[in-house]
C-alpha cells in the first residue's frame, strides 16, 4: 500500500478573493474535513451579504477595463493560466482528493477536464467572432458582433471540486466578464487554488474573484442587479426553485444543471466484458456522486425468448455484482484504492436510507455495501462499499430518485421500447447509455430518448469542453449549457449593426 | 499490487522503472569507461521514458474513467537493477538484460492490456517497450563481444 504525499499540511483559513486581494472574512469558520480520516484540513468562512456585494461591486469597476482588453490579450492569461495548471498538476489532484475523497485517477482526471475548458476558452479571439453580410440592401451591410455582459455568478457543486466551475469560469473571462466563483463549502479548496494561480497568470483585479459561504452568498448574488447571470451546478430542488425562478424574476442568464437518475440499457448482443468494465467506472466512479453516473442498469430481452432472456439477465447481474464485489476501497491517495468514501457522513446517511428503502420496498439487495472491508485502517465513518439491488421497479425510490452514492438499481425490460418508457417515465433526462452491437438499436435509442448526454457503449457520457454538457426535463433548467460554443453564447449578447455611408 | 491495478500505480511503477534504471546505467557508466557513453544514453532515455509515460498519462485521464483498472500484476515485473561492489562486467550486462526483459515484457503487457484506452496511451507503453527491446539487443550483443 503506497499513500501519496499530502500536500495539504497544516490546517489554514480559506480567505476571499476580491478585486486581487486575500481577504478574511467577518463570517463564521466551518470545517473542510478529509471524509477518509475525518481530520480537519482548513475552515472556510460563511461570507456575509456585505462581502457578496463588495465583490460584485469590484467585478462591476474590472469589467470596464476588461471588457476593453482585446480577447487575444484575454486569451494570453488563460494560456499561462493552463500552463500553471500543468505545472502543478499533482498538487492540484491531491488537494481535490484530499478534501473531497475521490481517488488519484478521478482527481487527475478531474484536473485535466477542468483544464481542457481553460484550453478551449483560451481559443476565444476565434471563438467570438460574429458574422456578416454585404448589401443586404444598395450600398448597406449588416453585421453581427458578440459583446460581454458584466458580471457572472459561478455556484460550484461538491462533487466536482475542481472541474465544475471551469465549465464556465473560463469562456466568461475570455469574453470580457468578470466573475464571481462561490465553491461549495464543502470543498473549497480548489477554487482557493484555481484563483490563486488566476493571479499569477496577470488576470487583472477584480475579474476573477472567489467568495466563500453558503446560502447567504447564493442569495446575495440572485439579489444584486449588477449580476447579469448566474451558472449554477447542484440539486434539482434549489436548481429549480431557487436559482431558475429567481433568476426569471430578475431577468438574469440562467445555466442550472441539476440531478440525475441515469438508465444504463444492456441489449443481449452488448460485448459483455466491455459493457461490465464500463459499467464499473460508471456506478462506482467518483463514489456514485456523478451527475452523470449510472444509477439503473436495464437489462432488455428485446427478441429473447422468456429461457434464454432469463439466462442472459442471470449472466449480466452476476458478472456486475462479481466485478462490483471485487472494487477496493479505501483513502484516494492510496494507489491501490478505485473508490473512495463519500464526501461526507450525512450523504452516506442518505444513502443508507436509500438501501433500507430498497429492501423495505422489496427490492433483493444482491451486494450489500453496508459490509464495509476497507484498504487500510481508517475510520468507516464515510465510507460505503459498493452495493447492488435487483428487482427493482421504476416506481422504487431506489429506481426513481438521485441516490448519488454508490448504489446500482438492476432492472429488466422486456424490449426496447418498454426500455425507452421506463426512462421517460422518470422526471431526469440528464444521460442514458445503450451497450450493444447493432446499429439499429442504438440509432433508435440516440433517437427516441429524450435525455441531454446519450451513450452509446460509453458509460460515462461526459461532453469533452468543446460540446456543451447538455441536459434535459429535471436535470437541466436554462437555454444554453455550459461548455464549448454555448458557453460563449451565454456569456455575450449579440449585437447586429446595419450601416451605410451616404 | 494486485492482478488488476489503477492506472494511478502502472504509472508510479512505470516512473520508479525508469527512475531505478537511470540510476542503475549511470552507476554502470561510471564504472564501466568501455562503454561509458552507451549506458549514459540509457540513462538518458530512461528520464525521457518517464516524461513520455507520465506526460501522455496526464495528458489523457479523464473524469470519465472507462475501465481505468488494468488486469495486470506489477509484482511479476520487479526487476533487481542494482550493481553491487563485487560485480564483474560480465554479471552486470546479465542482469542488465534481465532489467530490461522484465521491463519490455511489462511495457508491451500494459500496451497490451490498455488496447481500449485512449490510442495515445498504448502507443507510449508500445514506443517504451521497443526502445527497451533493441536496449536488451544491444545488451546481449555487448555481451556476446566479452565473452
Amino acid at each position: 500500500m503506497t499513500i501519496l504525499e499530502e500536500p495539504i499540511k497544516e490546517v489554514f483559513t480559506l480567505r476571499n478573493y476580491i478585486g486581487g486581494e486575500w481577504i478574511e472574512s467577518e463570517g463564521e469558520l466551518i470545517d473542510v474535513v478529509n471524509p477518509t480520516n475525518c481530520r480537519v484540513i482548513a475552515k472556510v468562512p460563511v461570507s456575509t451579504k456585505n462581502e457578496i456585494d463588495a465583490a460584485v461591486e469590484t467585478a462591476k469597476e474590472a469589467f470596464l477595463e476588461w471588457r476593453r482588453t482585446p480577447p487575444v490579450a484575454r486569451a494570453r492569461c488563460l494560456f499561462r493560466l493552463k500552463e500553471l495548471m500543468e505545472e502543478r498538476f499533482e498538487e492540484l489532484s491531491r488537494v481535490q482528493t484530499m478534501e473531497h475523497g475521490k481517488t488519484i485517477d478521478e482527481s487527475r482526471g478531474e484536473t485535466r477536464r477542468g483544464i481542457e475548458n481553460v484550453e478551449v476558452a483560451a481559443g476565444m479571439p476565434s471563438l467570438m467572432m460574429g458574422y456578416n453580410l454585404e448589401d443586404i440592401a444598395a450600398g448597406i451591410d449588416e453585421y453581427l458582433i458578440r459583446q460581454p455582459l458584466g458580471v457572472f455568478g459561478i455556484i460550484g457543486p461538491f462533487n466536482f471540486p475542481f472541474m465544475v466551475p471551469l465549465w464556465f469560469a473560463p469562456y466568461a473571462v475570455a469574453t470580457g466578464n468578470c466573475i464571481i466563483v462561490k465553491p461549495s463549502s464543502e470543498d473549497p479548496i480548489s477554487q482557493m487554488k484555481i484563483a490563486e494561480l488566476g493571479e499569477e497568470a496577470g488576470f487583472p483585479p477584480g475579474v476573477w474573484n472567489v467568495v466563500n459561504g453558503g446560502r447567504t452568498v447564493v442569495s446575495g448574488m440572485l439579489d444584486n442587479p449588477d449580476i447579469e447571470g448566474i451558472c449554477f451546478v447542484g440539486s434539482t430542488p434549489v436548481g429549480r426553485n431557487v436559482i431558475y425562478r429567481k433568476c426569471g424574476e430578475t431577468n438574469k442568464r440562467v445555466i442550472a444543471q441539476t440531478g440525475a437518475k441515469n438508465f444504463l440499457l444492456v441489449m443481449p448482443d452488448a460485448n459483455l466484458e466491455r459493457t461490465i468494465a464500463s459499467c464499473m467506472t460508471s456506478f462506482y466512479g467518483n463514489t456514485g456522486q456523478r451527475c452523470l453516473s449510472g444509477a439503473n442498469l436495464l437489462v432488455v430481452g428485446e427478441g429473447l425468448d422468456e429461457h434464454n432472456y432469463n439466462a442472459f439477465y442471470k449472466k449480466t447481474v452476476d458478472a456486475f455484482v462479481n466485478a462490483a464485489s471485487k472494487i477496493r476501497v479505501g483513502y484516494g491517495l492510496d494507489e491501490s484504492v478505485q473508490m473512495g468514501p463519500l464526501r461526507d457522513k450525512s450523504k452516506k446517511r442518505r444513502v443508507l436510507g436509500f438501501i433500507e428503502k430498497g429492501i423495505e420496498e422489496g427490492a433483493k439487495l444482491n451486494l450489500d455495501g453496508r459490509n464495509i472491508k476497507l484498504v487500510g485502517n481508517w475510520p468507516q465513518t464515510c465510507f460505503l462499499n459498493p452495493s447492488a439491488f435487483e428487482d427493482v421497479t421504476p416506481d422504487m425510490a431506489i429506481g426513481r430518485e438521485e441516490i448519488f452514492g454508490p448504489v446500482a438499481s438492476i432492472m429488466r425490460a422486456e424490449g426496447l421500447d418498454e426500455a425507452i418508457e421506463m426512462i421517460h417515465s422518470n422526471p431526469y433526462g440528464n444521460a442514458a447509455s445503450i451497450f450493444t452491437s447493432s446499429g439499429k438499436w442504438a440509432r433508435e435509442f440516440q433517437y427516441r430518448v429524450q435525455c441531454g448526454n446519450i451513450g452509446i457503449n460509453i458509460g460515462i457520457v461526459a461532453p469533452m469542453a468543446f460540446f456543451p454538457f447538455s441536459g434535459m426535463k429535471d436535470s437541466f433548467f436554462g437555454t444554453l449549457h455550459g461548455q464549448g460554443r454555448e458557453a460563449v453564447r451565454f456569456f455575450t449578447e449579440s449585437k447586429v449593426v446595419i450601416q451605410r455611408w451616404f | 499490487m494486485g492482478e488488476e491495478a489503477t492506472c494511478s500505480a502502472i504509472i508510479s511503477f512505470a516512473g520508479k522503472l525508469e527512475d531505478d534504471s537511470s540510476e542503475f546505467y549511470e552507476q554502470l557508466a561510471e564504472k564501466f569507461a568501455e562503454e561509458r557513453e552507451t549506458f549514459l544514453e540509457f540513462a538518458k532515455e530512461c528520464r525521457q521514458n518517464k516524461l513520455l509515460v507520465v506526460r501522455t498519462y496526464q495528458e489523457t485521464i479523464t473524469d470519465a474513467l472507462e475501465a481505468c483498472f488494468i488486469k495486470i500484476d506489477l509484482h511479476n515485473y520487479v526487476a533487481e537493477a542494482t550493481l553491487r561492489g563485487d560485480m564483474r562486467y560480465l554479471d552486470v550486462l546479465k542482469t542488465a538484460i534481465r532489467l530490461e526483459e522484465k521491463a519490455s515484457r511489462f511495457y508491451f503487457d500494459a500496451a497490451e492490456q490498455s488496447k481500449s484506452l485512449l490510442a495515445t496511451i498504448p502507443r507510449a507503453f508500445r514506443k517504451v517497450a521497443e526502445r527497451r527491446n533493441n536496449r536488451k539487443l544491444k545488451l546481449k550483443s555487448l555481451l556476446e563481444s566479452s565473452i
